[in-house]
């Protein structure tokens, strides 16, 4: 039976394999690379050490193949964020929901970003990361915080997650592969 | 990494018709690279368009950092693929075009993900790429991978690591010498590449330790290396050591001697000839050292590998211009090698035998020269010229056929340098070689005849002037100079001017047609020309008005100007600056500065000025130290009056002092010494002293002579007034014992009357407040006796001093910071010119010489050497040799340093 499930899934793969693009961003230390390392591989590590740069990483879900540029976070680079979101499927941006200091930056980093034309109408998905932690915001203070309700020209959603104790991770991966069909 | 590179320049060489590089450009490649942003990659074409921005840039085309940016950050989007080819051009790329691109930085984090993946390729180019891109903060976060990947298994990602850190140690040296132990380990490495490396990197760490190189040195030549590159490598760091070390081992064997010569059995070539080419460059080598390099080297010259052939004919060549007679083993073999079919082995060959042949070989060596001159490039022709050039002087009586090579290869083609090197070989014949003058004189007539370099003309043009009227019949030269004046650029007509001039003073008879043709270039097109046309001709036909005598025409022609042109140049400017009754314009000053002083004289006479002084130059030498008191003011010093910039000092003060009614009789100056200051720089009143010395005179502000029996108060000349905030000078002039370099001390006190200004007038009020300021003592020493004249070969001025007032005395200078404090100290005591260079004492060195020239009061030319010895606890020892033209001075400059 196993060996024909799988036949099977191979077979869908060949017909119905499709590709997505998304770009991780947000600030530094929101839990984007950890992020990553869930989806891929269902890992968590405590230590990690600050991405300088971007790191690729190709995640196949099903028959969706997902290809991630995970941006680094810190101001250097938030300048180069625009270039990897061009022509990508779906913008996600990670936020520290535990981190409250922040959040303001986090919001105007993310306005200027979705201000520039050649992302009109990239859809954004917002994840409110650490909600493991005591402090957290809720869901509808994190929407409210980072203004979301004034993003009308593209689709928005948001989920709450903790990459530490893979909370909401199963919602996200069924948004991103939904999405990729409701694309393709 | 270089694979890519070399298999498209293959392409380019066998398949030119189809190149694919053939009509490529820039801004359709840049289109191209757009195929990188596609979500479906197609590896092949994507390396399609990397090689071909790679062969834009290394054909020199330059991107803007626009363009540069945007196609960086494509192609870090093809990190996304897994194609090993794909990734290993991206590398390539993202190397060249680090440089341009903004924001490179972006890529680290997925290079430092390849740097610790599986894939070796992907390490090794990994570790290349991150070096070049990163900066001091980033590489303390990579140093940890760096430092494994140096011990890596895999020999490509250590050697990758290791020239990494060659590279980054010119950029952040602190870091890699941490990696000291790492570095160590590889070149333990049994892969060939990777010990070659690591000791390039070790030995850079340690490169400004002497005595860790030394012990680096030392440990390796034990014998743990065993790649032929690393082996070479530790010859040349041995040699270095020999070199620091031998002054020390001046008994004895030299040491490492033993090493270089158990290389010579090395199995490897390179290795051998590492080893051969170090012994004959040590330094003081001896014919038994000697001996067992020379005769590896003959086995390379009988080699079937042109390679070991050049290799070892060129360090033979060399080393026949120091010991000719340790090659002469090999002129059988040389011989042979004359009809080598590469011309560049042959002519070593052919020169080498030159060098170490004898008179009665050298015709037939000659025609074999002649032979393949037509084939060999330039630069060989030099190498062979140089050595017809050494061979004639060796050979005088063989000058005819070697004048004649000389002529005949002027003749043909050739570059500039080639043709510069003939005529300087046939210049220093001439002069050598008195038989050779006329020929070689026609010769030279006959090159400019059609010669394409003005230098050369001029050149030539400037050395007929000189040789030709000595000749038995300058008559013959005329007209090739003319020629010159009617066919050539106005560079070269000016010069034939100057040479038609040098005849017409010089011989006689043939004043009258020099006239004629010097008249004819009057109405040249160019200014120059006419100029110095008008000039020469006024001169010679010696009205008198002009100058006085035939000695002032030749000495005008033939002597070089005195007076050193910046000084003059500076001087002038001074002096037209301040406006005077008659202004001389600044084109005439450069007019000056083109021709000699007696042209200077015709030009002020002209003008009526008392400029004159400056150029007449008597003999008589004078001494006077002058004071220049500044204002009454509250700026600090520096501001000195006009003339005190350090190049135009002599001449300006020499205009100052002649303009003073007072001095004029005192004749020429002689020295003036740089300012010293007599107050501490902030304080009310600054005041520099100068120190003029002429013959007999001295003058300074207020002064207590105390201390200075010698030096007797002639008069002084008091400053009248002196404005608040501006710089005036006053002096007092001394008399002392003419000759006598006397020495002495003087007490300074500033006396004046300070008086109130009304601001409204601008005139002073009528009383005043007597007042004192007292000054540091100045001091006239033995130094400022002594004028630093430079000769330019020491040795030669040395031996045509000859030995008969030279006196040598040692001295011990006690405890110095080091040998270069000791020299400059005793070059500052003698107050004379350091010749060659040998002021600067290379460091870590043991002893030292230095040679020193000046010209002492009366003009007299001294000739200093200074042999300096420093030991162990810094002790400086000095041995002093002085040859100079009179005995009384040599004893002087004796006592200036047994006094200081």
């Amino acid at each position: 039976m196993g060996l024909w499930e799988a036949l099977l899934n191979w077979l869908r793969s060949l017909f119905f394999k499709q590709e997505m693009e998304l770009s991780l961003i947000g600030l530094q230390n929101a839990g984007k690379t950890s992020l990553v390392n869930v989806v891929a591989t269902g890992g968590y590590s405590e230590d990690m050490i600050p991405t300088v740069g971007f790191n690729m990483k190709k995640v196949t879900k099903g028959n969706v193949t997902i290809k991630l540029w995970d941006l680094g976070g810190q101001p250097r680079f938030r300048s180069m964020w625009e270039r990897y979101c061009r022509a990508v499927s779906a913008i996600v941006y990670v936020v520290d929901a535990a981190d409250h200091d922040n959040l303001s930056i986090s919001r105007s980093e993310l306005h200027d970003l979705l201000s520039k034309p050649s992302l009109s109408g990239i859809p954004l998905l917002m994840l409110g990361n650490k909600i493991d932690k005591p402090g957290a915001l809720s869901k509808e203070a994190l929407t409210e915080q980072m203004g979301l309700q004034s993003i009308t020209d593209r689709e928005v959603c948001c989920y709450m997650i903790s990459c530490k104790n893979s909370t909401n991770i199963d919602s996200v991966i069924d948004w991103l592969i939904k999405h990729s069909k409701s694309k393709s | 990494m270089a694979q890519p590179l070399v298999k498209k320049d293959d392409d380019r060489d066998d398949e030119v018709e189809y190149s694919p590089f053939l009509g490529i450009e820039k801004g359709a490649v840049l289109q191209e690279a757009r195929v990188f942003n596609d979500p479906q990659l197609d590896p092949r074409r994507c390396s399609q368009v990397i090689t071909k921005l790679l062969y834009l840039l290394n054909q020199g085309e330059t991107f803007t950092k626009v363009e540069a940016t945007e196609v960086f950050f494509s192609v870090t989007k093809l990190f996304q693929a897994k194609d090993l080819g794909l990734r290993r051009m991206v590398y390539l790329i993202i190397k060249e075009l680090s440089p341009s691109a903004d924001e490179v930085i972006i890529v680290t984090s997925s290079l430092m993900k390849d740097m610790n993946s599986k894939t070796d390729m992907y390490r090794a180019n990994a570790i290349r790429v991150l070096c070049r891109i990163t900066d001091g903060t980033l590489l303390t976060q990579i140093e940890r991978y760096l430092k494994q990947a140096i011990v890596d298994k895999n020999p490509v990602v250590a050697s990758a690591a290791l020239v990494s850190g060659i590279h980054l140690l010119q950029t952040n040296p602190e870091i890699v010498k941490r990696w000291s132990n790492e570095v160590q380990e590889a070149v333990q490495s049994r892969a060939a590449l990777v010990q070659f490396h690591a000791l390039a990197l070790l030995h850079q760490i340690r490169q400004n330790d002497r005595l860790a190189v030394s012990k680096l040195v030392t440990s390796l030549t034990k014998g743990t290396v065993r790649s032929p590159l690393a082996q070479c490598l530790l010859i040349r760091y041995t040699s270095q050591v020999i070199r620091e070390s031998s002054m020390n081992n001046q008994t004895g064997d030299r040491p490492f001697y033993d090493y270089l010569e158990a290389c010579l059995r090395n199995k490897a070539e390179m290795v051998i000839f590492e080893a051969a080419r170090a012994i004959t460059e040590l330094s003081g080598v001896t014919n038994r050292e000697l001996t067992p390099a020379i005769t590896v080297l003959q086995l390379f010259l009988s080699s079937s590998k042109p390679v070991l052939r050049f290799a070892a004919v060129r360090t033979l060549n060399k080393v026949a211009m120091t010991h000719p007679m340790a090659v002469t083993n090999c002129n059988i073999d040389m011989e042979s090698l004359i009809s080598d079919q590469n011309r560049s082995i042959a002519t070593l060959a052919i020169t080498t035998l030159l060098k170490t042949g004898n008179e009665s070989s050298v015709d037939r060596l000659m025609k074999q020269i002649t032979n393949f001159m037509s084939d060999i490039a330039d630069e060989f022709k030099i190498v062979v010229v140089e050595a017809i050039r050494s061979l004639c002087l060796k050979f005088p009586l063989k000058y005819r056929s070697l004048m004649n090579f000389l002529s005949n290869i002027l003749r043909e083609e050739g570059g500039f340098d080639y043709k510069k090197a003939i005529v300087d070989s046939i210049v220093i014949l001439i002069r050598d070689i008195p038989d050779a003058k006329e020929n070689g004189l026609l010769h030279l007539c006959e090159f400019i005849e059609d010669c394409e370099f003005t230098y050369l003309s001029t050149q030539i043009l400037h050395f007929l002037g000189i040789e030709g009227p000595k000749t038995s019949d300058p008559s013959k030269y005329i007209r090739y100079i003319y020629n010159r004046v009617i066919l050539e650029n106005a560079t070269v007509r000016a010069s034939a001017v100057s040479t038609l001039a040098k005849f017409g003073a010089m011989v006689d008879s043939l004043k009258p047609r020099i006239f004629v043709l010097l008249r004819r270039c009057l109405f040249d097109s160019d200014d120059e020309v006419r100029d110095r046309a008008t000039l020469y001709l006024n001169m010679l036909e010696g009205d008198g008005a002009i100058v006085e005598t035939d000695k002032d025409v030749k000495n005008f022609l033939f002597g070089s100007l005195d007076v050193p042109l910046v000084n003059l140049e500076t001087s002038l400017k001074n002096y037209v600056s301040v406006p005077r009754e008659l202004a001389v314009s600044l084109c005439i000053v450069q007019c000056l500065l083109a021709y000699s002083h007696v042209f200077v004289q015709y030009r002020f006479k002209n003008l009526q000025t008392s400029l004159l002084i400056l150029i007449l130059l008597p003999k008589e030498v004078k001494s006077l130290p002058l004071a220049e008191k500044k204002a009454p003011g509250k700026k600090p010093t520096g501001l000195g009056a006009a003339p005190t910039a350090p190049t135009s000092t002599v001449d300006a003060y020499e205009k100052l002092l002649s303009s003073i009614p007072e001095f004029s009789s005192f004749g020429k100056l002689f020295k003036s010494s740089a300012p010293v200051e007599l107050t501490e720089a902030e304080t009310e009143y600054a005041v520099n002293a100068v120190k003029h010395i002429f013959d007999r005179h001295v003058v300074t502000v207020i002064v207590d002579a105390s201390d200075a029996e010698e030096f007797t108060e002639v008069s002084t000349k008091p400053l009248r007034s002196l404005p608040y905030d501006s710089p005036g000078q006053t002096f007092v002039v001394f008399e002392k014992p003419e000759g006598v370099p006397t020495v002495g001390k003087f007490s300074n006190m500033l006396k004046f009357i300070v008086k109130e200004v009304d601001p409204t007038t601008g005139e002073a009020e009528e009383d005043g407040v007597e007042d004192e300021y007292q000054l540091e003592d100045l001091e006239v020493v033995a130094a400022d006796y002594v004028l630093n004249v430079g000769v330019s070969n020491f040795r030669n001025a040395w031996e045509s001093m000859g030995p008969d007032f030279e006196r040598v005395d040692e001295y011990g200078l006690g405890p110095r910071e080091s040998l270069a404090e000791a020299v400059n100290t005793v070059i500052g005591l003698l107050g004379m010119q350091p010749c060659e260079g040998t002021e600067v004492v290379p460091n870590n060195s043991r002893s030292h010489t230095c040679l020193l020239s000046g010209v002492f009061m009366g003009n007299v030319k001294v000739l200093v050497r200074l042999s300096f010895g420093i030991d162990g606890p810094k002790e400086v020892a000095m041995k002093l040799a002085v040859r100079s033209e009179d005995e009384s001075i040599s004893d002087a400059i004796h006592e200036i340093v047994a006094s200081g």
